[in-house]
């Protein structure tokens, strides 16, 4: 193991991203959470988060829809299955880096 | 590595885990708090009226309730009734704004049917006990509100502790009155629960949860 090389991928390996993943994966894939959900959950700002979400969703790792619920605009989030994949290899080298030892000389 | 957001991007390996656990958590956490202020807030209402209706009966219709001595018992299910169907609404259309699917689903069941066991304790407790006559039905209402208030320890330890303060709340807002109040121990009850409501649904409100 200690030959090999652990990539972790760079666009889920950032806190907030990680975060607004590990939310959308955890839920079944049908599933979706609103926009005014993740940013309660994640005490994030509104830029903030659609900065994140625009990241995520231009790696195809999210869908982002807008409808209307009791007449009010409602933003919601879905994990796609290329996100859900990509979160479980991030998943796999996240163990193989935890589990990592220094080579012994 | 600094993102031109001002986030810092990086993060070790450890907190990585640590926040995926973390954040699954929370989330799960916040689906099953969906509408609970304004859930917390019905039932100090549906509470404090039930405690003033019953002081009423009482001081201002004697001779009514010392020949219906059960009336008390119709009055809390309906009034229990009525919070538990107000409850389910209110959560159902919170947990809708919040997700869509069968997770949202499953927490509001769950919920649903952890505070209908605490509301059936509430009441078939004391029957178990045989509290159900005229000798020891005034003492129902102790036996019940402990009940609630350790339901809401309960739930708030296993989702989130500010939920098991107001269990706490509850309980100091009924007892210290029922023993310290005298008569008018109803009415100083029912306006101690509005305080302990209203001050935890601040409270949670300050926190972020829904």
């Amino acid at each position: 193991m200690t030959d090999d090389v652990i990539v972790l991928d760079e666009v889920i390996h950032q806190s907030t991203r990680l975060r607004i993943m590990a939310m959308l994966v955890s839920i079944p894939e049908t599933d979706r959470l609103a926009y005014g959900f993740i940013q309660k959950t994640l005490d994030l700002t509104g830029g903030n988060l659609t900065t994140h979400l625009r990241k995520l969703e231009d790696a195809d790792y999210l869908v982002i829809t807008k409808e209307f619920l009791d007449s009010k605009p409602r933003t919601w989030v879905q994990a796609t299955p290329e996100g859900r994949s990509s979160f479980a290899e991030y998943l796999s080298s996240l163990e193989k880096a935890l589990n990592w030892q220094p080579p012994r000389t | 590595m600094q993102e031109s957001d001002g986030e810092v991007a990086a993060v070790t390996p450890q907190q990585s885990w640590q926040a995926i656990h973390a954040t699954v958590d929370r989330a799960r956490s916040s689906m099953y708090l969906a509408g609970t202020t304004t859930i917390l807030l019905l039932w100090g209402l549906i509470a404090s009226l039930g405690l003033i209706s019953q002081y009423s009966m009482e001081t201002f219709a004697t001779d009514f309730t010392s020949r219906y001595p059960w009336i008390r018992a119709p009055l809390w299910g309906v009034l229990v009734a009525v919070g538990m169907v107000g409850s389910a609404v209110i959560g159902h259309r919170a947990g809708s704004r919040e997700a869509v699917g069968s997770a949202i689903r499953s927490a509001g069941i769950r919920v649903f049917l952890f505070w209908l066991a605490v509301a059936a304790a509430a009441f078939l407790i004391p029957a178990a006990a045989g509290m159900w006559n005229e000798d020891a039905g005034a003492s129902i209402l102790r036996v019940s509100i402990g009940i609630v208030a350790l339901g809401h320890i309960l739930f708030g330890i296993m989702y989130r502790p500010v939920i098991a303060a107001v269990g706490a709340g509850i309980a100091v807002a009924f007892y210290v009155p029922s023993y310290l109040a005298g008569d008018a121990a109803p009415i100083v009850t029912a306006i101690s629960i509005l305080v302990v409501v209203a001050l935890s649904a601040a409270w949670i409100r300050k926190s972020g949860l829904p």
